[in-house]
């Protein structure tokens, strides 16, 4: 058993309520990301003990999941619906044009400085504003969808959101017309 | 000791009186419609510049809640409810329409007029029933949303005072035989609704004899398919319903504990699902003991993490088994090796939401509804291409010819071009075919197509049936779980060789490699391999002219890379110089007034297209006449 740090001793009091055989795993992971940002290899390891599994199931399970992340999170992540009234809105363009933006090649990646992210998002059943992204800021945990987008504000939000601006100004550069 | 029925009656009586108040308020109630589309709309904005303005008149006015009635494409909507029992819908009400929205309920009746979509119950001179707008012509009663609009969906006792709870103290207090109860729902015919159309009563059946004491019941609220929120509806619009169905089912079954399965893109519906249970366990309908008759039934919701294989049954209880949620192969079927290994039975969510019903009313008033080969109600929801998205209730039967009329056709005057029941795992059906499809299972089958579980996209001619197809391609591709090479590797291929269709550089042998592929795939464990390749072979049956036309380079729709290319038709067009600077990748070259577009560059995006219209335009590629290579 490794030693007890701080930072074991804080996921551990987190997943105390947790229990081995009971279909805890999921819930366990989401806890601990929903706290710590990510899955670290420790906090993999003290899930693991706490459920009696081995590390590589913990981490087995977790990596199968496209919700799981095992590095920190952007600061603010560009949620792209990938779902079917989007894509028949330009959803594809808009996701090309995202990507080029923030210069990165594939979903999901972060721009190098961590600022921005593109991840994969699923249809919820609001295709009514299609097509759409959601913006996740990862401190608050707060998560704005913006709708009714074309490419140009998108490629207009995302630039906004590369080069510094906030949540609340980068929505209003893609609302504008 | 008072009986189950008993017990129910003091619950009952309490709960009457409370709804009383809210139907027929003493002031009058503004409730904003919150669920997931609305608050996605701005609900909650509406709501606190409500409430501001409220409070700054100290206007006469309460606040409360309701799940939006199912015309989304005009949320956020609010209801006001009048002293007598009236109910009127508005939408879309925004921020700048709070102001008139309390004038209209304070007293100033008229401040709202524009906004109002009409009555949800009583009479209001001039307005006319919700029931009597084209979106609803289909729904001649509504059973499964009976209470959407017309209850709190958070408050317990607003589903009890509508009856709910008695059908299961019944069943408890008078000792119904668990037999009895299986054989409604089959004399019914309630048939699964998460696609395997399996007969409800007999798979409970399974789990019923199974050995041991410990079975699970489990209700699969995955709802993965882009396009489909019939679930979700169900969880954040009534989730005492599912409860409920859940409770008769684990009486029908000898379950004692069981778990709700709910994907994590449904935030709310997880909130108000644990919410629904805490509530149900303290009235004491849940949990140990229910009504007093020793019974135990013990639920929790398990949040997914997106992962659309877990929405098959086998994955889904491996996920909840603390495992990677791959799929198996059957057998063993859950009722021998479920959830944590012990006997269990997955239903779907709308599965369960009937069994109340049916319950209640029996099977007879069931079949009034749908067809012989289908009865019942199905919630479907609608999107795409269309005037108006939302969700309805239809009797199973009805012509989708009608159900693209009551969504107000399609937008932008353009023309039907193809249609995608049930999914990612569903099919592309052409717009040839609307007039003949109802909204029946086996009314898809000679279109080789699935109606799958209530999602149905209607695509225009503005894109390429190829589009929808990539884009399932890579859905299948992405979640393939990896336990098969045929799933795995077979759709990797497919969306390798559909991208090269449609970037222009399709080969001969591309079909009949994709039909080889397809064949292949068949020889998968489970069904996400077996049903991943039948979009595109529904393109090659139903679209094969269109297909032809990409392996040529030509493209009607102007929406494949391989067929269009940007230009820039009007060079002295100030725009220009804004699309030049919208330009993700800097592909136009030349100076102001003179600018053209590197083709090598241009990613296809359509920013420049969206902020100089016309300035710039997508128009076919000029090309020689192609020969198809052959390898
Ligand atoms: C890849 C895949 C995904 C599925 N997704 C769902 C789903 O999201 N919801 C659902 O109810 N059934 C889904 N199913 C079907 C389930 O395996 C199962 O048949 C169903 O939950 C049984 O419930 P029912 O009998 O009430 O329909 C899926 C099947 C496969 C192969
Ligand atoms: S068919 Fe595909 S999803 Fe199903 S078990 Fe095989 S690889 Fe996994
Ligand atoms: S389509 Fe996009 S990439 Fe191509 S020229 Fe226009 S803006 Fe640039
Ligand atoms: S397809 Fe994007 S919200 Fe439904």
């Amino acid at each position: 058993m490794p030693l007890e740090t701080e930072a074991r001793a804080q996921i551990r009091a987190l997943v105390a309520e947790f229990r081995p055989e009971h279909g805890d795993l999921l819930a366990a992971m989401h806890k601990v990301q929903h706290h710590l940002g990510y899955l670290s290899r420790e906090a993999m390891e003290v899930i693991a003990d706490q459920l009696n599994l081995f590390a590589a199931e913990v981490y087995g399970a977790a990596s199968f999941y496209e919700e799981f992340r095992f590095a920190p999170p952007a600061q603010t992540n560009i949620r792209w619906c990938s779902g079917p009234a989007c894509r028949l809105k330009n959803g594809g363009g808009i996701r090309d044009a995202l990507l080029a933006t923030l210069g990165v090649s594939e979903i999901p990646a972060d721009t190098e400085d961590g600022r921005v992210g593109v991840i994969l998002g699923q249809c919820n059943g609001t295709c009514e504003i299609a097509p759409m992204v959601w913006l996740e800021q990862h401190s608050t945990h707060r998560i704005e969808p913006v709708g009714s987008l074309n490419a140009a504000r998108a490629i207009r939000m995302a630039r906004a959101l590369r080069d510094g601006s906030t949540v609340e100004a980068s929505i209003e550069e893609a609302r504008r017309a | 000791m008072p009986d189950a029925l008993e017990r129910y009656d003091v619950l009952r009586t309490a709960a009457d009186a409370e709804y009383a108040a809210w139907r027929n308020p003493e002031r009058p109630r503004i409730d904003v419609a919150l669920d997931q589309s609305s608050i996605t709309n701005g609900a909650l904005k509406t709501r606190d510049a409500l409430e501001r303005i409220a409070r700054e008149r100290n206007a006469v006015v309460d606040f409360g809640r309701v799940h939006g009635y199912g015309m989304q494409w005009v949320h956020p909507t609010v209801q006001i409810t009048f002293p007598d029992g009236a109910t009127v819908l508005y939408g879309p009400v925004r921020e700048a329409d709070a102001a008139a929205i309390i004038d209209e309920a304070t007293g100033r009746w008229g401040a709202a007029a524009a906004l109002r979509l009409g009555t949800i119950t009583g009479e209001r001179p001039g307005v006319p029933s919700i029931r009597e707008h084209p979106f609803f012509a289909l729904e001649p009663e509504r059973r499964l949303l009976k209470n959407i609009g017309l209850t709190d969906p958070e408050s317990l006792n607003h589903y009890i005072a509508q009856g709910g709870y008695r059908a299961s103290a019944r069943i408890f207090g008078r000792h119904l035989s668990e037999e009895i109860v299986r054989n409604t729902l089959n004399d019914a015919g309630l048939t699964g609704r998460g696609g395997a159309n399996f007969p409800a009563g007999t798979k409970w059946g399974f789990l019923f004899g199974a050995p041991g004491t410990e079975h699970y019941l489990v209700c699969n609220a995955d709802e993965g398919d882009p396009g489909a929120w019939v679930n979700r509806v169900v969880m954040e619009g009534d989730p005492h319903l599912l409860l409920e169905g859940m409770l008769i089912g684990a009486y029908g079954t000898k379950s004692t504990a069981g778990f709700i399965y709910l994907r994590d893109e449904y935030p709310l519906s997880i909130a108000r699902m644990e919410a629904a249970i805490r509530d149900a366990e303290q009235a004491g309908l849940l949990g140990d003991d229910i009504l007093g008759t020793g019974m135990s039934f013990h639920l929790r919701v398990i949040r997914g993490a997106g992962a659309y294989v877990c929405g098959d049954e086998t994955g889904l209880l491996a996920s909840i088994s603390d495992e990677r949620g791959m799929p198996r192969v059957k057998p063993p079927f859950p009722a021998a090796r479920g959830a944590l290994n012990k006997p269990s039975n997955v239903n779907n969510v709308e599965t369960f939401a009937n069994v109340p019903l049916i319950a209640t009313h029996g099977s007879e008033w069931y079949r009034e509804m749908g067809t012989k080969a289908q009865s019942g109600t199905k919630i479907f929801s609608f999107s795409g291409d269309i005037v108006r998205t939302g969700f309805m209730e239809v009797p199973f039967g009805v012509s989708l010819a009608k159900v693209l009329e009551a969504c107000g056709g399609i937008e932008g005057g353009r023309a039907l071009h193809a249609i995608q029941p049930g999914g990612p795992l569903g099919s592309l059906v052409p717009a040839s075919a609307l007039d003949k499809l109802i909204l029946e299972p086996a009314s898809f089958l000679p279109y080789d197509a699935m109606l799958g579980g209530g999602g149905i996209v209607f695509g225009s001619d503005r894109n390429n049936v190829l589009v929808l197809a990539e884009m399932f391609a890579e859905f299948v591709e992405e979640e393939s779980c990896g336990r098969c090479t045929t799933c795995h590797g077979g759709n990797q291929r497919k969306t390798e060789i559909i991208r090269r269709v449609m970037e222009g550089d399709g080969r001969r042998d591309d079909e009949p490699n994709l039909m080889l592929i397809d064949k292949t795939i068949q020889f998968s464990n489970c069904a996400h391999g077996q049903l991943s390749p039948k979009s595109m072979r529904n393109v090659l049956q139903h679209f094969h002219a269109e297909y032809e036309a990409a392996m040529r380079g030509e493209d009607a729709t102007l929406s494949l890379k391989g067929a269009t290319r940007f230009r820039v038709a009007q060079p002295r067009d100030p725009r220009v110089e804004e699309a030049v600077a919208i330009c993700p990748v800097a592909a136009f070259r030349g100076t102001p007034g003179a600018r053209t577009i590197d083709e090598a560059t241009c990613i296809h995006c359509q920013a420049c297209t969206d902020v100089a219209p016309g300035a710039v335009v997508r128009e076919a590629k000029p090309r020689a006449p192609r020969m198809v290579p052959i390898g």
